[in-house]
């Protein structure tokens, strides 16, 4: 083999590496989305009760924690980063849906409307919804813990994380969150 | 049915949320139905709360296909990055060599410059000082004050003043 040849197998197997790389890249990218999916959606959707936009979030969440993964490929930090910026970006879309609104109440009829996509029968979806609004009412630190803490698989410590409260906090506001809206659904 | 008791009502609302009544509030409800009757529907409320409350966060699906959706949108994104990093380089490559022949180009142009034969310095002097006739005719007032600028192949041929010719 000449020398010519040699080089262009050297260019082949650099293609190569590069390209396995970036399979086994996505491979490990598509098994954390797989962990971490149904938690994500969950936490868009406890904050704005819609499944198209919570699950907009969610993308975008696993989007930019796909930017980010160099630093995220352990299963833990990938967790708590995802959480935290899911949460965020849920807040952020729904102060701008609360803008849009306030600007024109026909959107305020379709928003409440589609905001119990998910619930079983007529009575249950009349019923979440009635949470949901007693929810948002709660002042705003024990609205939070409550929010997560509905998530699956969010213990104390995962709330803690998102928020940035210890665990024990967590649980305190989450028992006053509960006594409060007890109190409110008569 | 009577309202339960207003000293009660704190640790009514506790018993309901931890499912047990403490001792004193336990034995307040022997004698006192109301706060008995109380206790009931709370429960009753609390179970129910309990139950719809994961709804809340719970009550929707991600479609079956969303993880495979996630890593193409994000492998389709990087792709496009890398590429417009790589149309960047190019860009920048461009840059590079246009200005680097701007650049030997005016020094080219510098050094051809001083080159001008000593004869022919006079002769563009004047073409360079020459008017037309008509440039009376368009004066303006004020003129003086333009005409203390360079002019025209002055800064560039760097003519001396010749003021033994005046
Ligand atoms: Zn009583």
């Amino acid at each position: 083999m000449g020398s010519s040849g040699s080089g262009v197998t050297g260019a082949c197997v650099e293609a190569l590496i590069a390209r396995v790389e970036a399979e086994e890249r996505g491979a490990a990218f598509g098994a954390r989305v797989a962990e971490n999916q149904r938690r994500v959606f969950q936490i868009a959707y406890g904050v704005l009760g819609n499944a198209a936009d919570a699950e907009e979030v969610a993308q975008e969440a696993f989007l930019r924690a796909y930017q980010k993964f160099a630093s995220l490929r352990e299963a833990e930090k990938f967790r708590a980063w995802v959480n935290r910026i899911a949460f965020r970006l849920a807040l952020n879309r729904q102060r701008g849906h609360r803008r849009r609104l306030a600007r024109d109440t026909v959107w305020h009829v379709a928003g409440t409307s589609d905001a119990v996509d998910g619930a079983r029968s007529a009575e249950e979806r009349v019923l979440v919804q009635r949470l949901r609004s007693e929810i948002e009412s709660l002042p705003e630190k024990f609205r939070r813990v409550l929010q997560l803490s509905i998530v699956e698989e969010m213990g104390a410590a995962d709330v803690g994380a998102v928020l940035g409260i210890p665990a024990g906090t967590v649980r305190s506001r989450l028992h006053t969150a509960r006594k409060l809206l007890l109190e409110a659904m008569k | 049915m009577t309202k339960a008791c207003v000293k009660w009502k704190e640790q009514l609302l506790e018993a309901a949320l931890t499912g047990t009544a403490a001792g004193d509030l336990e034995e307040h409800m022997k004698t006192c139905a109301a706060c008995a009757a109380e206790f009931e529907v709370l429960q009753a409320r609390r179970e129910r709360m309990d139950t719809m409350l994961p709804l809340v966060a719970r009550g929707a699906e991600l479609p079956g296909e969303f993880r495979a959706r996630v890593v193409a949108a994000a492998e389709a994104e990087s792709e496009q990055k890398r590429a417009r990093s790589v149309g960047g380089w190019v860009l920048a490559g461009a840059t590079a060599v246009v200005t680097a022949a701007l650049v030997m180009g005016l020094l080219l142009h510098w050094r051809a410059a001083p080159t001008v034969l000593e004869a022919e310095l006079p002769a563009a002097e004047r073409l360079a000082e020459w008017r037309a006739p008509s440039d009376v005719l368009l004066q303006i007032p004020g003129q003086e004050i333009l005409q203390t600028t360079p002019r025209l192949g002055e800064s560039y041929m760097k003519v001396p003043i010749n003021t033994e010719e005046e």
